[in-house]
């Protein structure tokens, strides 16, 4: 039996870290296992079965593919709008500065409701591109839509910080060795942002792997094209189809973990590579 | 060889700071970064308020105080008030476990904390099914003794913790871990007890870190939708009966129903809730930063 | 052939910090610009590297006739070497030193292998080979400046220049990178300035110095010369210790106390009270007044700092106190007591005859 000692000086050792081991048993740990039990109460064939048919895999390309994108094109915005707030005074600067966590702060919901209704066809901005033929409501354009807003947040509140605190005389010590402006930002303070931009890539990825709220209300969910994971899930669950949703479940569960643990690395790597030297 | 100086005043035009864009450069990014966060920030927020309004001011307030969506709002209010106190006990319980004391696993410990950050929403209300509902775990034993976690109350207050629970622990752990112990040690050299030293050294220094995560912690508590959707059995509630809408279940209720401008009324709520959030964090980190120099 | 700043005046927002300083370095020399925090020093060398510019038109900055005023800093050439190094954390060594060589258009680039063969060259000189493909982080203070100062020559700087160099640095590491560079220098000749508030540097190291106080620059000249023929009585000071003996000039000669000191300078003059300054080491001091040894003085107090003595005396005229600097070996065969009278002799005096105040 594992003892806990008293170690330091301070109290309340035991009763903190009991409650809180409890704590998280009781909320976390022991659904988590009850999870992990239901699936393996499958056999690996029925298992695999229930993760690979093509409806499956449709969801897990559609999931894991558009947040992909969506992550990579906010690395590029998310880093325009962290220099861009971290270097320049502007007009409007604070307002937008404090903008950016909305996606962060909104419920998914309404983020859902409002993105359907913005790009529907006779949307705000739906019908600035239905005459080029864009349809981006109840398609997976859309779903890239909802997941790049959702994500913008991660990337930019993880460089930002970075590029606030990039040191001038590096700058300035590129300048006197020949480096044009262009040259310094793409050798030197990109370089410099990589840890924290694969960072913040890494956590819109996840955030927008798992995301059901903003989603399915501008997809048009049709089993096989435009039906996330999550909603799957729920579907199963609706239909009680337990053991399903459960294994899909746990393949999201380990992917979450994975991405959980590189996350972890990145952070660690980096706080390595900007501790003063 | 020297040009005459026709004025004593240097021609900044051609001279530029080693470490500034030109001004067209920087004028493109800037207007380059306006244009993308004015198309994805600024039209969906203006968005809900227009569309809530849509149908006029009788309509909305007709909306807010409809019994369902009173109810909806009961319904959340009772959640937060659950959830929110229970991990702010918890996030300081872990804090201070983990940042006064120095022991093996503390690391596993941080990242089981994070865990309902990655994981998503659907599955954080699913585990809870697999325990709780008609086929989990306690299912039979629950049918039994008549008591309703799914698809009611307990349900949505457990899911809503689950996912709400990381927050004042991440924002009071590397606080807590830049402060160190060397007050609260001071304090107990000193003489003071336990819940003394707690009350009156570490409260105060980490009150602002601790407001901080319980908004954050209460703002997505009262907008949790997919793990509340999993557990909750989308009943509507009215006068007589509390039903198990949370105030973003009943907006999709809404919505789901054509009831676009009644949907973003309730949303513009959530909305209004968001925004004061963000004030609030802003605030709070002037705040932080101006207590920093 | 000299790189040339004229006028140059600049001023940060109420802070005046160049009040139109000119200065001529030739090629190939080394020049320290010494002088206290504020003297405007690491400003003057920012706005030669085109780093600052200067504030009025007359301010120019010439590099061998090449009026380069309104140059920006990356195509002036002007090796640079910070304070606290500057180094690129994401490149290793080589990488660094390599930078300036890579940065070139396709046209100028030279190609892979010549660039490492100069790179090699470089870790050569500065005796970093084997660290070639670490990383700045694993280096100590002195070896990651001496890479940036690699880096900076790397690209064949018109002119080099060194913003307090040493100044991170530990005291012994300093005196070792002090010779290294002097070494440096007198095998490369790359025309350079360096910026120290460290007078001991400056006087080992350069062929000439330039103080600077206030923005303004108080004298030029070699090592020695200003040493021995201080312009100012700042100068004075700054170059190290000094003692200020009151006293009144009369006839061509300096009168402190009952000491009479011949002062050619002053000859023709008319009577004035004045200053005279001494270095602690030019007194000689004895128990009987001995031929010049006149000045009666009183022991206070004495003590031994390392290799040197110092003994601290109140004139019995008029109770001013000064100090003696003495080999330990001086002040054993003295054996002084406190309280005890002597007799001292100042040697190479000079005259400030304005009131100055340090």
């Amino acid at each position: 039996m594992l003892r806990l000692r008293q170690r330091g000086v301070l109290p309340g050792f035991r009763l903190t870290l009991g409650y809180a081991l409890l704590y998280l048993s009781l909320i976390v740990l022991i659904p988590l296992a009850a999870t992990f039990a239901r699936a393996s109460a499958l056999s690996p064939m029925q298992f695999w079965h229930d993760v690979t048919t093509p409806r499956v895999l449709a969801a897990f390309r559609l999931s894991f593919g558009a947040a992909f994108l969506a992550a990579l094109v906010n690395l590029f915005f998310g880093l325009l709008v962290a220099w861009v707030l971290a270097r320049y005074q502007f007009w409007s600067k604070r307002i937008m500065d404090a903008l950016v966590d909305l996606p962060f702060a909104l419920p998914t919901a309404v983020a859902g409701i409002t993105l359907a209704t913005l790009y529907a066809q006779n949307g705000w901005i739906g019908r600035w591109l239905a005459p080029f033929g864009i349809k981006v409501a109840y398609t997976q354009l859309g779903v890239f839509v909802a997941l790049m807003f959702i994500g913008l947040p991660f990337v930019v509140r993880t460089v930002q910080p970075v590029l606030e605190d990039l040191d001038l005389e590096v700058e300035e010590a590129a300048a006197s060795l020949g480096a044009n402006r262009w040259q310094t930002f793409w050798r030197v303070i990109l370089p410099t942002a990589r840890p924290a931009l694969l960072t913040g890539f890494a956590l819109a990825f996840a955030r927008g792997v798992g995301e059901y709220g903003s989603v399915i209300f501008i997809s048009s969910n049709l089993p096989g094209k435009t039906e996330i994971v999550p909603l799957l899930i729920v579907t199963k669950l609706e239909q009680y189809d337990y053991a399903g949703a459960t294994a899909l479940a746990v393949v999201m569960l380990i992917a979450s973990f994975a991405l959980l643990l590189l996350i972890n690395l990145l952070q660690w790597r980096s706080s390595r590579y900007y501790a003063r030297t | 060889m020297e040009p005459v100086a026709a004025s004593n005043t240097a021609r900044h035009v051609r001279r530029r700071s080693p470490t500034a864009e030109s001004p067209f450069v920087r004028w493109l990014l800037i207007a380059g970064a306006l244009l993308f966060l004015c198309l994805f920030l600024v039209v969906p927020l203006l968005a809900v308020f227009v569309q809530a309004f849509a149908k006029g001011p009788g309509f909305y307030f007709k909306t807010l105080t409809d019994p369902a969506t009173v109810s909806a709002i009961k319904l959340t209010f009772i959640t937060v008030g659950i959830a929110v106190p229970m991990n702010c006990v918890f996030g300081l319980a872990a804090a201070w476990a983990i940042t006064k004391f120095d022991f093996p696993g503390k690391n596993v410990l941080t990242t089981l904390i994070d865990l309902p950050f990655s994981v998503s929403p659907v599955i954080s209300g699913l585990v809870y099914v697999l325990v709780f509902g008609a086929q989990g775990w306690f299912g039979p034993w629950l049918i039994e003794h008549d008591i309703r976690i799914i698809f009611a109350v307990p349900g949505i207050v457990l899911a809503t913790t689950f996912v709400t629970f990381p927050f004042v622990a991440r924002e009071l752990i590397p606080l807590m871990q830049a402060q160190g112990r060397a007050d609260e040690e001071a304090a107990r050299v000193l003489g003071s007890g336990g819940w003394q030293t707690f009350w009156r050294v570490t409260l105060p220094n980490i009150k602002w870190g601790l407001l901080y995560g319980v908004i954050l912690c209460n703002a997505r508590a009262m907008g949790e939708f997919g793990a509340v959707s999993v557990v909750s059995g989308h009943i509507s509630g009215g006068t007589n009966a509390l039903g198990t809408n949370t105030i973003p279940l009943h907006v999709q209720f809404l919505y789901d129903s054509y009831n676009q401008a009644g949907a973003f009324a309730v949303a513009s709520v959530l909305t209004f809730l968001a925004l004061v959030t963000i004030a609030l964090k802003a605030w709070i980190e002037r705040k932080e930063t101006r207590l920093k120099l | 052939m000299s790189v040339e700043v004229r006028n140059i005046v600049k001023q940060f927002g109420r802070f005046p910090a160049l009040h139109g300083v000119s200065l001529k370095v030739e090629s190939g020399e080394l020049v320290a610009l010494l002088g206290p925090s504020g003297s405007g020093k690491t400003t003057l060398l920012r706005v030669i590297a085109g780093l600052e510019f200067p504030d009025t038109n007359e301010g120019r900055v010439l590099f061998y006739g090449e009026d380069v005023t309104d140059m920006p800093v990356h195509k002036r050439r002007a090796g640079f070497a910070f304070q606290h190094y500057a180094l690129f954390r994401h490149l290793d060594v080589f990488e660094n030193i390599a930078f300036g060589l890579r940065i070139r258009p396709g046209r100028t680039r030279p190609r892979e292998a010549e660039i490492r063969e100069r790179v090699e060259n470089l870790l050569k000189l500065i005796q970093l080979e084997s660290l070639a493909r670490r990383f700045p982080s694993q280096l100590s203070g002195g070896q990651r400046q001496r890479v940036a100062l690699a880096r900076a020559l790397a690209i064949e700087p018109k002119v080099l220049l060194l913003d307090e160099p040493f100044g991170a640095l530990d005291a012994k590491v300093r005196k070792e990178l002090r010779h290294w560079l002097r070494k440096l220098h007198e095998e490369i000749h790359v025309t350079t300035l360096f910026v120290t508030h460290d007078q001991e540097e400056a006087l080992e190291v350069a062929d000439r110095v330039a103080i600077l106080r206030e923005g303004r620059i108080e004298q030029i000249g070699t090592p020695e010369g200003i040493y021995d023929h201080p312009a100012t009585p700042f100068v004075y000071d700054f170059l190290g210790n000094v003692n200020a003996f009151a006293g009144r000039v009369h006839n061509g000669a300096v009168e402190i106390g009952e000491t009479k000191i011949a002062v050619p300078e002053t000859a023709g003059k008319g009577d004035t009270d004045a200053i005279a300054f001494v270095r602690p080491h030019d007194i000689h001091v004895t128990r009987r007044p001995d031929g010049p040894a006149t000045l009666a003085a009183r022991v206070v107090l004495c003590h031994t700092a390392g290799p040197l003595a110092h003994l601290e005396l109140e004139r019995l005229d008029n109770g001013g106190r000064f100090t003696v600097a003495l080999s330990k070996e001086q002040l054993h065969q003295l054996a002084p007591k406190p309280g005890e009278r002597m007799f001292v002799e100042l040697r190479n005096v000079k005259i400030f005859p304005e009131d100055y105040s340090i």
